[in-house]
């Protein structure tokens, strides 16, 4: 069944060098209880292609439509979670996690479902704490226990552990697979973290560079929970992953450096293996 | 210790240069017979009416400056100019135009502490981190809760600044119209001392107006701290 159906959309921006084409005519069908992710260079498109889902942004052209209906606007049905938590730093953290409540139940009823979320998250004993007081990990569980408390129908991700260090996100990734198995939870999850992608991923989208569409759709036939007993199993995805963005690296770089300059093959894109398994 | 020895001195004599000890009397006097009670009073609830009138506008025409470009060009570069205006100078307007009453004050008050007001709404508002209002947006707030909810506190710190510095015009302000134009209050304190030759009176009343100024202001600064405290933003927590 399609949850989320992307139908031939683009999204043009104006700018003062004239018109950028962030996303080319781009189709995608995301199925419910599906953990799709989105990686691609830097401008590809891929957060783009989240906002349109988000509904903060409008396409140029194409429909999108959710469970059928056309998206038109931001909705909670549709949370994101952005890489800058986007916590409210005059709010506490349970008030935080209420945030989105206040209007649809009476207060009793909010807090109890926030201590429901906060405990999911192990937080339960910081819900009185101020943001600024929290970890950068702290602050990503509590952005995702902000964002689950709405009982979205998709969760939307835009590279949300992009700036914690390696240990925190890996236990941060078991802990979303965790919830996210428990819960049947529709993921978009945006990265440039291909062992990321791979990790929590149904299916990864490969975007090309400016303009973004589609490049590649690779399935991670992986069965859950994927525990590090045998820590070599993405190694072949990787791979293939990096395979396919290294060409539309090259491309960006072209455009961004003189136009003789090739990338050496040891260059950012390590070979995959190397040093695998303390990040993901 | 200095001040009372060139008061003993005799340099100067009393009635230009009083020693502390009739500085004291002074202000005792002035509290005992109710004078400087009254005055404060007259004073204080004087600025809280004109500082309320500054605040109403002030953060409506922000918040409209925030909001509307066509707002932002006319009256956001208005007040921007007129800021440099000691507000005393618009006595004589105010005069004119209301006549030699405590309306003609409460205009000076009001238009002293309003350029702060509006240009610390205005910018504040503009200055939120664009990310809380995409946050409360995925989350189904808009409208007039999103203002009530995330703007606003999320502009306070901002506004906060603005509404102390406003408040010390508008403090300045009012003392200069009660010592131009006289009917009670701490200016016309002042200006009594001086008509009476009473220097003693004129230093007493001067403590008064700067210990009143003072208490207001920690007033706003630990309102300040308070919130500098929840965001984190100030070292040593």
């Amino acid at each position: 069944m399609t949850h989320l159906s992307i139908q031939n959309v683009t999204k043009e921006f104006e700018t003062r060098q004239g018109k950028l084409v962030a996303l080319a005519e781009t189709s995608v069908e995301i199925r419910a209880g599906e953990f799709v992710c989105f990686v691609g260079p830097s401008g590809c498109g891929k957060t783009t292609l989240l906002n349109l889902i988000a509904g903060l942004e409008k396409p140029t052209t194409g429909r999108l439509l959710k469970d059928g209906g056309e998206i038109h606007e931001p909705g909670s049905d549709r949370v994101v979670i952005f890489q800058e938590t986007a916590l409210f730093p005059w709010l506490n953290v349970i008030q935080n996690v209420e945030f989105g409540l206040v209007a649809r139940m009476e207060a009793g009823k909010r807090r109890h479902i926030a201590r429901t979320f906060l405990n999911l998250v192990h937080l339960r004993r910081f819900e009185n704490s101020y943001i600024h007081e929290l970890s950068g990990g702290m602050k990503s569980r509590v952005a995702l226990a902000r964002a689950l408390a709405l009982n979205p129908s998709i969760l939307l991700m835009d590279e949300p552990f992009a700036a914690l260090d390696a240990q925190t996100r890996g236990i941060l990734h078991e802990e979303l697979q965790d919830i996210c198995s428990q819960t049947r939870q529709t993921v978009l999850f945006v990265t440039h973290n291909v062992r990321e992608a791979v990790r929590l991923a149904d299916r990864v989208l490969i975007f090309t560079a400016r303009p973004g569409r589609i490049k590649a759709e690779i399935p991670i036939e992986k069965s859950r929970p994927r525990d590090l007993v045998d820590p070599d199993w993405p190694v072949p995805y990787i791979r293939q992953i990096e395979r396919e963005l290294r060409e539309e690296i090259e491309k960006v770089l072209r455009e961004e450096v003189d136009r003789d300059w090739t990338l050496k093959k040891t260059d950012i894109l390590r070979p995959a293996g190397i040093d695998l398994g303390s990040g993901i | 210790m200095t001040w009372e020895a060139v008061s003993r001195a005799g340099v100067w004599p009393p009635y230009l240069f009083p020693s502390p000890g009739g500085v004291w009397q002074a202000l005792v006097y002035g509290f005992q017979d109710r004078s400087f009670l009254f005055g404060m009073g007259a004073s204080i609830s004087r600025i809280l009416i004109g500082y309320s009138i500054s605040l109403t506008l002030g953060g409506a025409l922000g918040l409209a400056a925030s909001r509307f470009k066509f707002v932002e060009d006319t009256v956001g570069s208005l007040v921007l100019r007129f800021q440099v205006l000691p507000s005393i100078c618009w006595l004589p307007l105010a005069i004119l135009w209301f006549g030699l009453n405590m309306t003609a004050i409460q205009f000076v008050v009001v238009m002293g502490a309003l350029p702060s007001i509006v240009i610390a709404t205005d910018n504040g508002i503009r200055n939120i981190a664009p990310v809380y209002v995409k946050a409360a947006h995925t989350m189904g707030v808009r409208g007039v809760d999103l203002y009530r909810r995330v703007i606003l506190p999320a502009a306070l710190p901002s506004i906060v600044t603005g509404m102390k510095m406003g408040w010390a015009f508008a403090w300045r302000s009012l003392m200069a119209g009660e010592l131009i134009f006289v009917s009670s209050g701490l200016g016309y304190l002042l200006t009594m001392g001086r008509e009476l030759n009473d220097m003693a009176q004129v230093v007493a009343v001067m403590l008064v107006i700067v210990t009143v100024g003072i208490v207001f202001d920690k007033f706003f600064s630990l309102f300040e701290k308070r919130l500098r405290l929840k965001w984190g933003t100030v070292a040593g927590v």
